[in-house]
């Protein structure tokens, strides 16, 4: 004898499918979720904070100094080990790349939960220089809620702020994504964080 | 079935309907939480340990409690070697080293520190690890971690090297560290459980390394 489903069975199994249906179109279209179009323009400068183990922005920031697009370029980094700060390190590879050192700032951050905690230091920081314009660059996956909270932060304090990441390396973190660990875990990470943040009022 | 002369019997048939969801409503506002805070109780392993031939301070933790950890261990004498492990960064620092440094600035001895070298992940740390004892000889160790990261930790690191012995000590409660009870509260502590939630599955799953 042919065994049927049920109505009642064959509804929770159509709500089954679908459901996975809608988990991976949303899994699969993170980039697209995540990554902004990036656009660069003049700047007085540009805060560096795409400081990564699988990044090397610094080449492409050199780069922008010597057009001309940014007069002065600052490292932002928290520790990242005991006293270590890898501004310190792109501030020394910048000077190295030709960016004469007067014109490369550091700036430690503390340890926090959410990136919304630490925006109001790095305001604070280009009101203290008196820029008006800053380029915000950061990692690929997370310029969409950078931006966001920049538009925030930044413009709320009277500053012109762009965020920004390096074309390439979203080039490089989107090809096959999801069959690298570290690429996987850097999307799946920036999904969660852009998701949490909006739960707690401290990260808005 | 409710009988005539019941507790609910003045009740229309509509209240009725809506009582049972009420009910289980007001349930789940109550339990949810334990279920919640006994799940995330569940990410940790403690195990009772006496000494070891090393202890392991397992990568990924910036503030270098696990270091401190390990060190306290080890100047109570319960382990003879300290393990830390990093990853590099293009920039020709490596976080290994910041950790080894900091231990010998707690006083442990230059000799008595070996690091592991681009441990990008739990599991190529796990390897990486067994491979360092099988060579010294080192047959136990003492793993310290977070408390979220304490079981899928030592569950990776056992299958790596079902022949070796190892203990669990995570680092000790602290304002800065990871707790399971009410985790959902805090945005920190709810992005680490959730993070680890998908990480079990990975493992669990045999996924990406």
């Amino acid at each position: 004898m042919k065994w049927l489903p049920g109505k009642r069975a064959r509804r929770s199994l159509t709500g089954l499918a679908v459901i996975v249906a809608v988990c991976l179109i949303v899994f699969f279209s993170l980039p697209r979720l995540l990554i902004a179009p990036s656009h660069i323009v003049p700047a007085e400068a540009i805060l560096h904070y795409a400081i990564d183990p699988h990044s090397d922005a610094d080449a492409w920031v050199a780069g922008l100094y010597r057009q001309g697009l940014v007069k002065k370029i600052v490292c932002v980094s928290r520790q990242a080990s005991w006293e270590l700060y890898p501004a310190d390190f792109v501030r020394r590879h910048l000077i190295e790349l030709g960016v004469p050192a007067d014109d490369v700032l550091t700036l430690h951050l503390p340890m926090v939960d959410c990136m919304a905690q630490n925006l109001p230091r790095m305001v604070e920081f280009v009101k203290s220089q008196g820029w008006q314009n800053v380029v915000l660059l950061g990692r690929p996956a997370d310029s969409r809620a950078d931006g966001r909270l920049a538009k925030k932060y930044f413009a709320g304090a009277g500053v012109n702020a762009v965020v920004t990441y390096v074309p390439q390396e979203a080039r490089e973190l989107t090809d096959h994504w999801w069959a690298v660990h570290w690429k996987a875990q850097t999307m799946v990470d920036a999904a969660a964080t852009t998701t949490l943040d909006l739960a707690y009022p401290e990260c808005w | 079935m409710l009988k005539e002369g019941s507790l609910f019997s003045g009740l229309s048939v509509r209240a009725r309907k809506l009582l049972l969801p009420a009910v289980v409503l007001v349930l789940l506002y109550f339990i949810t939480p334990l279920i919640l805070t006994s799940a995330a109780t569940c990410l940790i392993r403690r195990d009772s340990v006496q000494s070891a031939d090393v202890v392991v301070a397992l990568g990924g933790d910036s503030r270098c409690l696990r270091e401190r950890e390990a060190a306290e261990i080890y100047r109570r004498g319960m382990a003879r070697k300290v393990v830390v492990s990093g990853i590099p960064y293009a920039w020709g620092f490596d976080t290994g080293e910041a950790a080894r440094q900091y231990l010998i600035s707690l006083g442990v001895p230059e000799a008595d520190v070996f690091v592991l070298r681009r441990a990008w992940n739990t599991r190529v740390e796990a390897d990486l690890l067994a491979q360092l004892m099988r060579e010294r000889g080192l047959k136990s160790a003492i793993v310290v971690t977070d408390p979220f990261h304490s079981r899928r930790a030592l569950h990776t690191i056992e299958r790596a090297a079902s022949d070796l012995t190892f203990y669990s000590s995570p680092v000790p409660p602290g304002p800065t560290v990871w707790r399971p009870e009410r985790w959902w509260a805090r945005r920190g502590d709810m992005y680490l459980t959730v993070r680890e939630g998908i990480a079990w599955a990975n493992t669990l799953l045999g996924g990406l390394r």
